[in-house]
């Protein structure tokens, strides 16, 4: 079944409801359409090291239990770190989100497949590794359902989003120091 | 002959500099800091599935606030170096790395000895800043130092534990 969803609106859906929570996002596509829609210093975009914005976002989610982390992965960067979601269900932090923008390819490289395209959900992987509330959302309204958990209820949650293929037209601004330092002064001064 | 208080006098050196969170794939070296670290209620440890994790993990505690520090064996250097590189090099986030080091004197293990000979040079070409203490007395004399460097410079610094100083694993 292919998705309607697409990576834009579902951020737009989010960016609408945040208030003061933490969004990690991953390289790529993830932080490319968080920085158009709704650039602000408690993002945290991460420009490199590929599958790993699930394990920045529950380090600070370690850190900082007082504030909630939305993480934004991708299906090809989290199948490089699945290990991620056992730790995740380990530690359990109450304030962690992981939401994965699921298209079943590999989006900034051109397009190859995934194993989600397959036969591999990612849902029931963190289901697997013990996330208790793991779910996938395929519509406009299955995504909002699932925003109002993940901004109010307590977690760990991992949401499995099956978005339209299709890259963001733009160019990320990479400014790799400046918007760390701007991310640390920020969720200090939170 | 080898201070069996290494451990703590390694443990302490990263408390007092301000460490709390821990990552690790344990090793059976490195498993005598984790006993002290793990019995300091002060102290979170966390067991990643893979070394690479503890390193995004650890830059996200730093990001929060927190310094953190990742204790494996060396080959979880060779499992973490594009995570050290692209993230934590180009973005400026430091943490501390300690490294039992296997493969290198009195190694009785030939499948340790490639990674171990390649450790140094690895860190080396990635800019990081490592020591290796042989005794306990070197340790001490280096260990405040170092761990100081990694939050000034903002970038990771690196302990490896060779066998003059843990007494190795005896094959």
């Amino acid at each position: 079944m292919s998705a309607t969803l697409t990576r834009t609106a579902a951020t737009r859906l989010l960016a609408e409801r945040l208030a003061d929570e933490v969004v990690v996002t991953n390289l790529g596509q993830a932080s490319l359409e968080l920085q158009q829609l709704a650039d602000r210093p408690l993002n945290c975009y991460i420009f490199g090291s590929m599958g790993q914005c699930s394990s920045v976002g529950l380090g600070i989610a370690l850190a900082r239990p007082d504030v909630r982390v939305v993480c934004l992965d991708g299906d090809g960067s989290l199948l490089m770190n699945l290990g991620s979601l056992c730790t995740i269900a380990t530690q359990a932090p109450k304030n962690y989100a992981l939401v994965i923008w699921d298209n079943e390819v590999h989006q900034t490289t051109g397009g190859q497949p995934t194993a989600t395209a397959a036969r591999s959900n990612l849902a029931a992987i963190a289901r697997g590794a013990g996330v208790d509330k793991a779910m996938e959302a395929r519509t406009e309204d299955e995504l909002r359902g699932a925003y109002d958990r993940i901004l109010s209820e307590e977690g760990p949650f991992v949401v499995s989003v099956k978005i339209a293929i299709g890259r963001t037209e733009g160019r990320l601004d990479r400014d790799v120091v400046g918007f760390t330092r701007r991310f640390v002064q920020a969720l200090a001064a939170r | 002959m080898t201070d069996p208080g290494w451990a703590k006098h390694l443990a302490d050196i990263l408390r007092r500099n301000g460490i709390r969170m821990f990552a690790t794939v344990p090793d059976y070296i490195v498993s005598h800091v984790l006993e002290h670290l793990t019995a300091d209620a002060e102290c979170r440890v966390v067991t990643v599935t893979r070394e690479e994790e503890g390193v995004g993990l650890l830059s996200g505690a730093w990001l929060g606030g927190r310094r953190g520090a990742l204790l494996m064996q060396n080959s979880g250097l060779g499992n973490s170096v594009n995570a050290l590189a692209s993230l934590n090099v180009a973005s400026q986030i430091p943490i501390v790395l300690v490294l039992s080091h296997r493969g290198d004197l009195g190694e009785f293990n030939p499948a340790q000895v490639p990674m171990g000979q390649a450790a140094g040079p690895i860190l080396d070409a990635l800019g990081i800043r490592w020591i290796k203490p042989s005794s306990v007395a070197e340790l001490e004399a280096q260990g405040d130092g170092l761990v100081k460097l990694a939050y000034t410079r903002r970038l990771p610094v690196a302990v490896l534990l060779p066998p003059e100083l843990t007494g190795g694993k005896q094959g």
